[in-house]
């Protein structure tokens, strides 16, 4: 009997009819979100600013509501624990967040790359030599070996961000959560990020992660979630939702090109053709399309 | 192995004397011992004396220039500014011992010591505050100076807020000349007059504390989701603890105290330039 | 003169910076172009953008604008004629109102109240910001803002607007908006450099880009000419746009594709397929 490797299938985060509002904020910014998410499974979160990405996300960490305050209803348990219930700093263990913006993230409290990976351990008061070796671990996974002794200001703009993403790594946590990571990072920023995403992805961790970059996402993401003005517009396998160009651009979002050159050519000429949505796959496509 | 980050700056200073060695409970005990006897004496020679103390330690662990450089900003205008308003007749209510007279524009005006004694005294109190202050900070690196303050029973949230401003006052440096190439790119002009120059100054202070207040907010989020309130102990990774050189320290700041009592005793509260008592001084 | 911008081999150095930032770097600008800066952080273009409008004065070397040396000129008379809008709004904005924000300008160039509410309902319409006067900047959302900022340095009518990074943080649609603005706006005569990485927005913007790569100009062409050049791209590691790698993969194959947006693209592959 030929084994085959199956990713388990069972949800480590369920999010049921989410719903919630800052408390200054006049509308709701999410407005009953259900999805869930397997383990080892990568979703996607899309849609133009202001539809909630952010908040969401922020929903799985505890973030919402517990910083924030305003007003909550519906369920989202991740990792067996239920947000609203489990404070931020429990549910830090089981969820690592990384922010868009790198400089944002270094905490100011570590002089080094080293002590900065290590601070969220130092926060829940983990062993030392735990700490070693945890540390030590998430540099070199990121690819930062050498920086260790480097005061975190000091990197670029990737670094900083790769480092951000050790320091999540560091503390093991189930389910790791990136709004926007490369939002602000130059193209080779850019590259690095995606790397250890795409390497993190490989390699069976969950992932939820919010991002502009359709393109390159694409490569990466089981499952994408569109979102437009706190509403889930669509959820589903990444093919089928990055598919769906007239509803992509209704919202503010453009799928990826060739995506959106081959339904418009699909429109023109009513070839029947598959929509591609990577390079690859279109070169494929109109190699055959056009001989 | 480098001596790691000092606060006021973002890369490292390598110096390994014995001034960084010393225990920052030390340092900050001296800072606060410092200020209190220049406090309690009312001698301007004193002061400088403490002054020059603690710039020959800053010289040897070379970190004197940014020292020098407050200094010169706040205390030197202050002395010159202070001394002519209160040592002439301008109304500086305890003027009473004429020292001397100084010709200005063919006039003969008296000169005060009054005036002049706490027109001196005061600025260079402060300047014994700031340096021993700044000695402290830096020449403590940052996890040596958490450890220091959690040794010393501080909230870990002060702690952090204290630490955290020091790292990115150089951020918000050069945040704020991009912000003033902003406003100069709109028109901000730096040859005007005294009015529009606070309207310039609000044109960079306002975004700047506004982009400071973001930064916080979000570093705050960052850092909650990384456990930081998390009420269990936290492990640090440097332990505080004295040497033989913070005794040694520590027993010198002891004998020049009991020195310094006696002296108050016998000889008065301004050993060395005999300014005669003013209530507030 | 139909040049506006000249730079003569300019040297950059940062104070206190034992590295140069930019090594002889010469370009000229004429009046109406609409060009991008390209490059990794790092490598100059920034440093080459502030040098254009006098924030940053040439080490050595020489930047003319309309025929003014930046160095010897005073700033102020500069940034007239060169505006900057900068990459975050927040370094920015500082007053309580949008009419405020955007009048700002104006006021330092010492306009009468008259010309200044003139040049700030030009400005807001030109970004479609009309209705906002009264609102308090901070209020409105990221794109919005954007906006702001560069209506605020439109009012004070500029020939030449530099746009350092404006797509960075937007959303696709704000991209969008970004690109038809920078190019109505070059429509209606002001010369437009944009610095930027996004190089879709490069490919369905700009006609002229100029890749900078530590510290000088490693390239300098036609938006076609420069997006096709792989290797040098390489060389400053950034990857052309998707649809441009498209192209460039069907002609290896023999099918004659050269295109740059996907409009150019369906244009393109409707002709093979017709014909």
């Amino acid at each position: 009997m030929d084994m085959v490797w199956v990713k388990n299938m069972e949800p480590i985060i369920k999010v049921e009819n989410l719903t919630y509002a800052y408390p200054t904020s006049k509308d709701f910014v999410l407005k009953n979100i259900s999805f869930t998410v397997n383990k080892g499974e990568v979703l996607a979160v899309i849609g133009p600013n202001g539809a909630g990405k952010s908040t969401l996300l922020k929903a799985l960490n505890g973030l919402v509501p517990h910083f924030y305050g305003g007003k909550y209803g519906g369920r989202v348990v991740v990792s067996g624990f239920e947000v609203l219930n489990t404070p931020i700093s429990k549910m830090s263990t089981k969820v690592g967040f990384v922010f868009q913006d790198p400089e944002d993230q270094i905490s100011g409290l570590a002089l080094t790359v080293w002590e900065e990976v290590a601070f969220g351990l130092m926060m829940l008061g983990y062993p030392r030599e735990e700490i070693d070796k945890r540390v030590r671990e998430a540099i070199d996974y990121v690819g930062l070996t050498g920086l260790e002794k480097r005061s975190p200001f000091e990197l670029s703009g990737g670094q900083m961000q790769r480092l951000a993403i050790a320091t999540v790594l560091a503390l093991r946590p189930e389910v790791i959560v990136m709004d926007e990571p490369t939002a602000q990072l130059d193209p080779l920023g850019k590259y690095e990020v995606l790397s250890v995403i795409e390497k993190l992805a490989e390699s069976g961790s969950t992932i939820v992660l919010a991002e502009h970059e359709i393109e390159e996402v694409v490569y990466f993401a089981d499952k994408m979630l569109l979102l437009d003005k706190g509403e889930a517009v669509a959820y589903g396998d990444t093919r089928k939702v990055v598919t769906m160009v007239e509803e992509l651009k209704r919202r503010g979002v453009d799928p990826p090109s060739v995506t959106e050159l081959t339904s418009l050519l699909k429109e023109k000429t009513g070839v029947d053709v598959a929509l591609p949505v990577t390079l690859e796959e279109a070169v494929k496509i109109y190699s055959e399309l056009l001989r | 192995m480098s001596v790691g980050v000092s606060l006021l700056k973002k890369t490292t200073i390598e110096a390994e004397t014995f001034v960084q060695r010393l225990d920052g409970r030390v340092k900050f005990l001296y800072f606060l011992w410092a200020t209190i006897i220049v406090y309690i004496f009312f001698d301007p020679l004193l002061n400088l004396i403490f002054l020059a103390v603690t710039m020959a330690l800053a010289v040897y662990a070379k970190c004197w220039k940014p020292i020098a450089l407050t200094i010169l900003i706040i205390v030197v205008p202050w002395i010159l500014f202070a001394v002519p308003i209160l040592a002439l007749p301008l109304g500086f209510p305890w003027n009473k011992t004429i020292i001397g007279y100084i010709n200005i524009l063919g006039k003969d005006y008296p000169v005060y010591l009054e005036g002049l004694g706490w027109g001196v005294t005061w600025p260079l109190r402060i300047a014994v505050a700031i340096s021993t202050a700044l000695l402290f900070f830096l020449t403590t690196n940052q996890a040596k100076l958490v450890a220091t303050m959690f040794k010393m029973k501080f909230p870990f949230k002060l702690i952090y807020m204290v630490i955290a401003t020091f790292q990115f006052i150089p951020l918000l440096a050069s945040e704020a000349n991009t912000i003033m190439q902003a406003q100069i790119a709109r028109g901000l002009r730096t040859d005007v007059g005294f009015v529009q120059k606070i309207k310039n100054y609000l044109a960079v202070v306002i975004p700047l504390t506004l982009s400071a207040l973001n930064k916080v907010q979000i570093r705050a989020i960052a850092l909650e989701s990384r456990g930081f309130s998390a009420p269990v102990k936290k492990t640090l990774l440097y332990e505080a603890s004295f040497t033989k050189l913070d005794y040694a320290f520590l027993m010198t700041m002891l004998l020049v105290t009991v020195f310094l009592a006696w002296v108050y005793v016998y000889i008065g509260f301004s050993p060395l330039a005999h300014l005669p008592w003013i209530w507030s001084g | 003169m139909s040049e506006i911008i000249r730079v003569e081999d300019v040297w950059f150095r940062y104070e206190g910076a034992d590295f140069w930032a930019l090594k002889g770097v010469s370009l000229t600008i004429k009046r109406g172009e609409l060009l991008a800066i390209i490059g990794q952080n790092g490598g100059g273009k920034t440093t080459l953008a502030k040098n254009l409008n006098g924030l940053l004065k040439p080490t050595k070397g020489r930047v003319l604008v309309d025929g003014l040396d930046t160095k010897t000129i005073p700033t102020h008379e500069i940034v007239k004629r060169v505006g900057y809008v900068f990459q975050n709004p927040s370094h920015q904005i500082f007053e309580s109102t949008v009419w405020k924000e955007v009048a700002y300008g104006p006021i330092n160039l010492g306009l009468s109240p008259e010309e200044v509410k003139q040049r700030v309902e030009w400005a807001l319409s030109e970004v479609g910001l009309q209705g906002y006067e009264q609102y308090n900047p901070y209020d409105l959302d990221y794109g919005k803002m954007k906006l702001l900022t560069v209506a605020s340095v439109l009012a004070m009518k500029p020939q030449v607007l530099i746009l350092d990074e404006p797509t960075t943080g937007q959303d696709h649609a704000g991209r969008h908006l970004l690109s038809n603005l920078s190019k109505r706006l070059n429509r209606e005569g002001f010369t437009v450099v944009i610095i930027t990485h996004d190089m879709r927005f490069v490919a369905e913007t700009v006609n002229r880009v100029v890749l900078v790569s530590n510290g000088e100009i490693l390239m300098d062409g036609s938006t076609r000419e420069v997006l096709n050049a792989f290797d040098v791209l390489k060389k400053a590691a950034i990857k052309p746009p998707q649809i441009v790698q498209l192209a460039s993969e069907l002609r290896k194959k023999g099918i004659d594709i050269n295109a740059l947006t996907i409009e150019e693209a369906l244009q393109e592959i409707l002709k093979h397929y017709k014909g």
